[in-house]
């Protein structure tokens, strides 16, 4: 009974290995099929099709990244941007491609590069400077008046509205502060050495 | 008393005591006192590192159960340069083992020092990171300008 199990095995696993070949081979036929049919037309390279307005989406989101990994990570987790947007977020980056990758990366027609515009305006917003971030444009042209004096040092009031004000002045001061130690530097580095030996 | 009136309470003891004597280099209070729970902070960059003379600012978000958990912290604005840069638990490396007994001017200062010297082991920006590690003075450069630009300059 025993000395038959593996007469019986071999012939099997065969049998099994054949049909899976075959099972496989019919997979990838129908699928490769379907997607040449559809990219076809653009005489996209087999595979899997990434959709550009996917790229796009995380393109926006995360301007810094190469499209090219973009859509190699889009390929690879089968074209989940939500996956794609975690992996980014989390920290672990997108994988460099291999350099046989050479995906059509899309190109921007008026209608994209007028999002990618948008997009690139939204990251300089994201982007901006303390200044603007809390509107003290008007503070800097007279930083002058505002030297060491207004210098806030802790504060603090048992009115609500005060303490508040106390804060939003620390805050803006200390901006303000480094700001204007920067500019001194700059006058001072470009100041002849022999005005100012410091 | 629920946990959260506890948070609140913490928070504003911390807030009265970052006031009353304000840490070189470090601001942090409740962005307004309806919501103890968001807070907005300054850190000085580190002399002696290219983040001098710069200011960096970070939103803080408190959990409902501080202090048993600790805030979650981003730079906002033009952000920070850094391999640990937009990792928004980087300062949980410095203090994983968060305690109740750690405090906000703690999670700033190790922040402070992060900045200073990066944790190249588990960089959350690693074209930062990269450029730190093989280019260090195009990282340095870079960090400069975007001190500069931090501050309108």
């Amino acid at each position: 009974m025993s000395d038959d199990e593996p007469s019986i095995n071999i012939p099997s696993l065969l049998t099994l290995a054949v049909v899976s070949f075959f099972v496989i081979r019919w997979f990838f036929n129908r699928d490769s099929g379907a997607g040449g049919s559809r990219a076809g037309a653009q005489g996209r390279p087999r595979g899997r099709v990434v959709d550009p307005e996917q790229v796009e989406q995380i393109s926006q989101m995360f301007p810094q990244l190469n499209r090219r990994d973009i859509i190699w990570d889009l390929q690879r987790n089968g074209g989940s941007v939500a996956a794609t947007t975690e992996r980014v977020l989390t920290g672990r980056g997108l994988e460099v491609p291999p350099p046989s990758f050479q995906p059509q990366i899309p190109t921007p027609s008026t209608n994209t590069a007028a999002t990618r515009a948008s997009a690139s305006q939204s990251a300089k917003q994201q982007a901006q400077d303390l200044i603007s971030r809390y509107n003290l444009g008007s503070r800097v042209e007279d930083s002058s008046e505002e030297t060491e004096s207004s210098q806030a040092q802790g504060g603090w009031s048992q009115s609500r509205n005060e303490r508040q004000r106390l804060l939003q002045n620390r805050r803006d001061e200390m901006i303000l502060a480094a700001r204007r130690r920067l500019q001194q530097k700059d006058r001072e580095a470009a100041a002849p050495p022999s005005a100012s030996p410091s | 008393m629920s946990s959260s009136s506890v948070a609140q309470k913490r928070l504003f003891h911390e807030y009265r005591n970052l006031s009353i004597n304000p840490p070189e280099g470090i601001f942090a209070g409740p962005a307004t006192e309806d919501d103890m729970f968001n807070w907005e902070a300054l850190i000085q960059g580190p002399e002696g590192t290219p983040f001098e003379g710069g200011v960096f600012a970070a939103e803080l978000k408190f959990p409902k159960d501080y202090p048993l958990n600790p805030p979650t912290m981003k730079f906002v604005g033009g952000g920070v340069w850094h391999p640990n840069g937009d990792d928004p638990n980087h300062y949980e490396h410095a203090s994983e083992r968060w305690s109740p007994i750690q405090s906000v001017e703690k999670i700033l200062i190790s922040v402070m020092s992060m900045l200073a010297e990066p944790n190249d082991e588990s960089p959350a920006n690693i074209e930062a990171a990269k450029m730190w590690r093989d280019r260090r003075n195009d990282y340095e450069r870079r960090v400069r300008d975007e001190v500069r630009r931090g501050l309108g300059l």
